[in-house]
């Protein structure tokens, strides 16, 4: 080096972003509309979770994501708390869509199992009944306001319950799920 | 005659079943025939398949749309996050032919196929858009009596835009549901923070505290300007934020409010005419006060 000394820098070359890049693409979030980010914060003024105590929420998300900087997402579980509401994804004047990145990263950070633990009892319900928030009891409040005990889906119908089991185990669930598809 | 096929996903016929009963009270009414989507499930929901894979999420949405499409209707569902996952997947389908393409391999192995022609309804805007304000109007027995209503839109009712095929015309203004509880002769008056979450999301489940603080923030701002009797949601996520976790923060001493919350189906079912009984039999913030009102003076 020109000092003599070796300095702590990001690598920035391509290596460093690519894979983490290759990732959240093949998750479903585009790349090429994540760098047209121009960081004007329009995502992290609407986004409610500034209001729940998590200021600047998406718009570090964003950044951090264009920087390629993976392990910061598998160490903090935030990204799961996003509220789907996707008023970023409105207002965002690059249509960048950063609600999708989220997604695409929980899609990565799911497959290095680093998720919260109620995604996966969700899931499991909803592979196991086709629906993934059951609430016990259920059959006695539909009883009390005069509908029958069992819904008309696959809870109250055993033979599509099964088919709809058989279609999911064709989906990339049958790689990823941390528990058994039978 | 109209049909339609009813979309439950999870917490309506599981949670809250009055507002499943509601709505088939207000569509029978309204002389709309309900068509039962037989082996349904889930819409996804976000934190589920959505968060997991695409196409997964696709194939999860397709399989119920599918079900509307053999039977020929469109569908209708009164869960902001159904209507959010369903248009969401229905879109990315229709966006991204290739993922339309995996989706039918997925399907094709059980001998079913999304062809991608249905079209999925919110509640409120079924209403507005396919009934129209004034056939409501002539089915109300009970009008409000001036109750003021404070309405709460919900946020997949409303947004991402793109996704949906309709929608209030300005989606940081939203006026239909304001439009409908004043046909029925309630009072719904703009408050400040009327298009803030209700935090009921993941957030809910991830950090309780945090979100159901979102929530008295956005309720006490509201109560200071408008003094609602009554709080009318567009959608069941966010009923269960205003009526079950109220109840729950009020026990906690949270709170020393208590308003009573209905969703918009509740709503019209009750000025059409419903037992509350069934109608919102399963209310835990006690709302007799505001069936008195309707009921008593008409
Ligand atoms: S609103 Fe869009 S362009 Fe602006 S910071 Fe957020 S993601 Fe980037
Ligand atoms: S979708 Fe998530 S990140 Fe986007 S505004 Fe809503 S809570 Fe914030």
């Amino acid at each position: 080096m020109e000092f003599g000394r070796e300095t702590n820098v990001i690598k920035l070359d391509e290596e460093f972003f690519k894979e983490f890049e290759t990732e959240l693409q093949e998750a479903g979030m585009s790349i090429n509309d994540l760098r047209s980010c121009i960081q004007c914060g329009k995502c992290a003024g609407t986004c409610p979770m500034a209001l729940a105590g998590l200021e600047f929420f998406i718009k570090k998300i964003v950044h951090a994501a264009t920087l390629g900087l993976k392990e910061i997402f598998l160490d903090d579980s935030s990204v799961w708390g996003c509220q789907s509401c996707n008023r970023c994804v409105e207002i965002c004047p690059m249509e960048i869509k950063p609600y999708e990145l989220i997604q695409a990263i929980r899609r990565v950070s799911f497959r290095e199992y680093a998720m919260p633990s109620n995604t996966i009892d969700g899931l499991q319900n909803y592979y196991k009944l086709g629906h993934a928030v059951v609430v016990k009891g259920y059959e006695n409040r539909r009883k009390k306001v005069g509908l029958p005990e069992l819904p008309p889906t696959t809870l109250g119908n055993k033979e599509m319950r099964k088919k709809f089991q058989e279609m999911l185990k064709n989906t990339v669930l049958a790689e990823v799920a941390p528990f058994p598809l039978d | 005659m109209k049909r339609i096929g009813l979309f439950l996903g999870c917490n309506i016929p599981l949670r809250r079943p009055d507002i499943e009963y509601s709505m088939r009270y207000v569509l029978n009414e309204l002389g709309v025939e309900i068509v039962e989507l037989d082996g349904a499930t889930c819409c996804p929901a976000f934190g589920t398949m959505p968060s997991i894979d695409l196409v997964g999420w696709c194939a999860g949405s397709a399989w119920n749309m599918a079900i509307a499409e053999e039977k020929g209707v469109d569908m209708i569902t009164g869960c902001g996050s159904c209507y959010g996952s369903l248009n969401e997947a229905r879109y990315h389908m229709e966006k991204h032919p290739e993922i339309k393409e995996k989706v039918n391999e997925i399907l094709g192995k059980v001998g079913k196929k999304y062809k991608g022609v249905v079209k999925i309804w919110n509640f409120y805007n079924y209403i507005y858009e396919e009934i129209g304000i004034e056939e409501v109007k002539k089915k109300v027995k009970y009008p409000l009596n001036d109750i003021i209503c404070g309405t709460h839109v919900g946020c997949h009712n409303l947004w991402p835009s793109k996704a949906y095929s309709t929608n209030d015309d300005n989606v940081f203004k939203p006026t239909r549901i304001k439009e409908i509880c004043e046909a029925v002769g309630g009072k719904a008056p703009w408050y400040s923070t009327i298009l803030d979450c209700c935090g009921m999301g993941a957030l809910g489940s991830l950090a309780k505290e945090k979100s159901w603080a979102l929530w008295r923030r956005k309720v006490n701002k509201m109560i200071e300007e408008i003094n609602p009797e009554l709080f009318v949601t567009g959608c069941s996520s966010c009923l269960l934020r205003y009526d079950n976790d109220q109840a729950l923060m009020k026990k906690e001493g949270l709170i020393d409010f208590e308003i009573p919350a209905v969703h918009i189906a509740q709503l019209l079912a009750l000025v059409m005419g419903a037992e509350p009984e069934k109608a919102v039999g399963l209310a835990e913030v006690p709302i007799d006060g505001i069936i008195t009102k309707i009921k008593g003076g008409k």
